[in-house]
């Protein structure tokens, strides 16, 4: 949800559309990617992306990927695989008809694709964008508010709404608060109940 | 003694306050210290109370019922580490606008969510506890800090300063002795760092604690020369029957209500102004008797000491009561770093009254004090009983949610509890506790019943004497 966002958003294609293309994503999205060194994995991410950007209408020197996003879409680390997998994954939900049809989402969505996954790949695993209901609704509703398109059938209100309630980002957010609440609550509550703090300090009266 | 211990105890102790210490420890007619309890006051603590000493008296205020922009900008940042400030106040702009519309918190928010008032990000290794009974509902534990309470000894200095009475510093000296009267207490000696290392001893008037008996006690008090004494009325009118040969400058009178008779007989037979001083564990000291009532005290009111509490008398809704008309007092501010006070009810009711001074400025103090009505009660062999021991009678080891316990004048105690549901109480073990504090010799009534307190308005009167309040002997 982009708070800043003034102009009211363009109409994009329903979230059913989208989930039901996450749900029939190929295999062959779902398979290891590659990352830089390693002969391990089987899809070069980076190349995927590139073929996506001008599909979706980026000019063609905005198409090619500057130096950061290569490193980022090539990944060097282990830890980078979910990261990989998300975006082939998502890669996948971009190529949607309607998104192609609709032109020049191409700088958006490299955007949300650098930007915005992270986040979500640090919570959640990657296949369960595919394979959960719940979470194939999330990432369809992220990306159409990434791009400033307004889900087909909804009001903006609803579509805000439904995203909130989704969040993955949102929610690991409230467990670690909450998380962070009662380890303060008890450290307290030891405190309080620890010898040295119940001698206290001399005081001049007690009331 | 331990000196590994006392550093501990008086991080700041030198040898001539570990001597002055010595000097309480080993006195010939020393009570059996049950602990040594320290300041622990550290060197940057002493800065911290010289700017608190530094700030302003409390200056009349432009507008009774708003507090003054430094508070509200307290409020603001303290809002920002308090959760439960951040619910109460969700939009920071109603403080300025609308402050009555405040909710406003009490003694039951502080003990059972107290993790969400002290602030997040306060460090908690110098956290210490105080446990105050109060004479209503259930024991409090109030988290402090050993640097706020250092703070709270500025405030006797007014006080005292009020009544031309400086206090007594130094390694030679003796500060303060505090008195009570009850069954069961921690007594134990301690140096005061921001009174440069004068001493201070917690005592109990009770023969129990004496090795020597009341004697010894009377000796100890008058050897030591305490500059003054702090207590509440039941021990202070113990004082006067035990006939304690003590001099000091000035005696200050906590926790309840000082009846006037007790408060001459107490003046007379020490020739030192005797102070009605009001404060809470939770609040600190909000305010104390001015001389010019010396005369009539109870009809001059009580005056504002903590230059950093705004204190409001408020309805049951919160919106502040006419002039003249009663409220709860109620309390926004202080220093204690553990626990901030945002419209903090205390429990306690006041009016207010505008007093001329003779330089024309009105001064508006808090008059007809109620809530800390005195109640004493006796054992059959004339000692003094605390209702502070018989609540703990009453609900250390019986689970008892209310009581209203009476002592009639012949001496014989009467007491109706309504226990927890499903904990059977049984009548005859309470009555068993009960005259162990009372005596043998006092016939004793317990009855249940479970529908005390489920009258409209809830409210149970715990204590009642027919014996009347803290009288003179």
């Amino acid at each position: 949800m982009n708070p800043f966002r003034r102009t009211p958003p363009r109409s994009g294609p329903a979230v059913e559309q989208l989930t039901r293309r996450l749900a029939e994503c190929p295999e062959e999205f779902l398979l290891e990617p590659r990352l830089a060194g390693s002969t391990d994995g089987h899809i070069e991410v980076a190349a995927v992306v590139a073929d996506l950007l001008v599909a979706l209408g980026s000019p063609e020197p905005e198409a090619k990927l500057s130096p950061q996003a290569v490193k980022v879409w090539t990944g060097t680390s282990p830890g980078d695989r979910n990261l990989l997998s998300l975006t082939l994954v998502a890669a996948w939900l971009c190529h949607d008809r309607t998104l192609r049809e609709l032109g020049g989402l191409g700088p958006a969505v490299r955007r949300w694709l650098l930007e915005g996954l992270p986040p979500l790949a640090a919570v959640v695993a990657p296949e369960l964008f595919v394979s959960d209901g719940d979470r194939r609704e999330e990432l369809a509703r992220a990306l159409l508010d990434a791009l400033g398109l307004l889900p087909a059938g909804e009001t903006q209100a609803q579509s805000a709404d439904r995203l909130r309630a989704l969040s993955s980002v949102e929610r690991a957010r409230v467990i670690e608060a909450t998380r962070a609440q009662q380890q303060r609550a008890r450290e307290l509550r030891e405190q309080m109940a620890s010898e040295r703090a119940r001698q206290a300090a001399a005081r001049y009266s007690s009331e | 003694m331990d000196l590994a211990a006392a550093r501990q105890c008086f991080p700041l102790a030198t040898p001539a306050g570990l001597q002055n210490l010595e000097r309480l420890r080993q006195h010939p007619d020393a009570p059996r210290w049950t602990h040594l309890v320290g300041d622990h006051v550290r060197a940057e603590d002493l800065a911290s109370v010289e700017a608190f000493r530094a700030s302003a008296q409390p200056a009349p205020a432009a507008d009774r019922h708003q507090p003054p922009p430094a508070l509200l900008d307290w409020i603001v940042r303290t809002r920002a580490r308090v959760a439960r400030w951040r619910a109460l106040v969700p939009d920071v702009a109603v403080l300025e606008r609308d402050w009555p519309s405040i909710p406003t918190l009490r003694r039951e928010d502080l003990a059972a969510r107290i993790e969400t008032l002290v602030p997040e990000d306060e460090p908690l290794e110098r956290l210490i506890v105080y446990e105050t009974s109060g004479t209503t509902g259930h024991a409090l534990r109030v988290p402090h800090h050993p640097r706020a309470v250092a703070q709270l000894h500025v405030l006797a200095e007014r006080a005292l300063a009020w009544h031309g009475v400086q206090v007594r510093r130094g390694p030679e000296a003796v500060a303060c002795m505090n008195l009570h009267a009850q069954a069961r207490l921690w007594v134990y000696p301690s140096l005061f760092s921001v009174w440069g290392e004068a001493a201070f001893a917690r005592l109990n008037l009770s023969p129990r604690d004496w090795p020597g008996g009341m004697a010894s006690a009377a000796r100890f008090v008058s050897a030591l020369d305490p500059g003054f004494l702090s207590g509440d009325p039941t021990s202070l009118s113990e004082l006067l029957r035990l006939d304690v040969p003590a001099r000091p400058a000035a005696l200050l009178s906590t926790a309840v209500a000082l009846a006037p008779p007790l408060r001459r007989a107490l003046s007379e037979r020490y020739a030192c102004p005797v102070l009605d001083w009001y404060s809470t564990t939770e609040t600190g000291p909000i305010a104390c008797s001015k001389p010019d009532g010396a005369g009539d005290g109870d009809l001059a009111g009580l005056a504002i000491l903590a230059p950093d509490l705004f204190v409001e008398l408020l309805d049951p809704e919160g919106r502040p009561v006419p002039d003249g008309a009663r409220g709860e007092i109620t309390v926004t501010g202080g220093r204690n770093p553990y626990l901030p006070l945002l419209r903090y009810r205390t429990g306690d009711f006041a009016r207010w009254m505008a007093v001329t001074g003779p330089d024309g400025v009105v001064e508006w103090r808090l008059a007809d004090l109620e809530g800390r009505a005195a109640v004493s009660f006796r054992a059959d062999d004339g000692s003094p009983v605390n209702p502070v021991d018989v609540g703990r009678a009453l609900r250390g080891r019986f689970a008892v949610l209310q009581h209203a316990f009476t002592q009639e004048a012949d001496g014989s105690c009467r007491v109706v509890l309504r226990p927890a549901s499903g904990i059977p109480v049984d009548p005859a073990q309470v009555a068993a506790e009960l005259r162990s504090l009372f005596g043998n010799g006092t016939p004793i009534e317990v009855s249940i019943d479970p529908d005390l307190g489920r009258g409209r308005d809830g409210k149970v009167v715990p204590y009642r004497s027919a014996l009347g309040g803290a009288h003179p002997p």
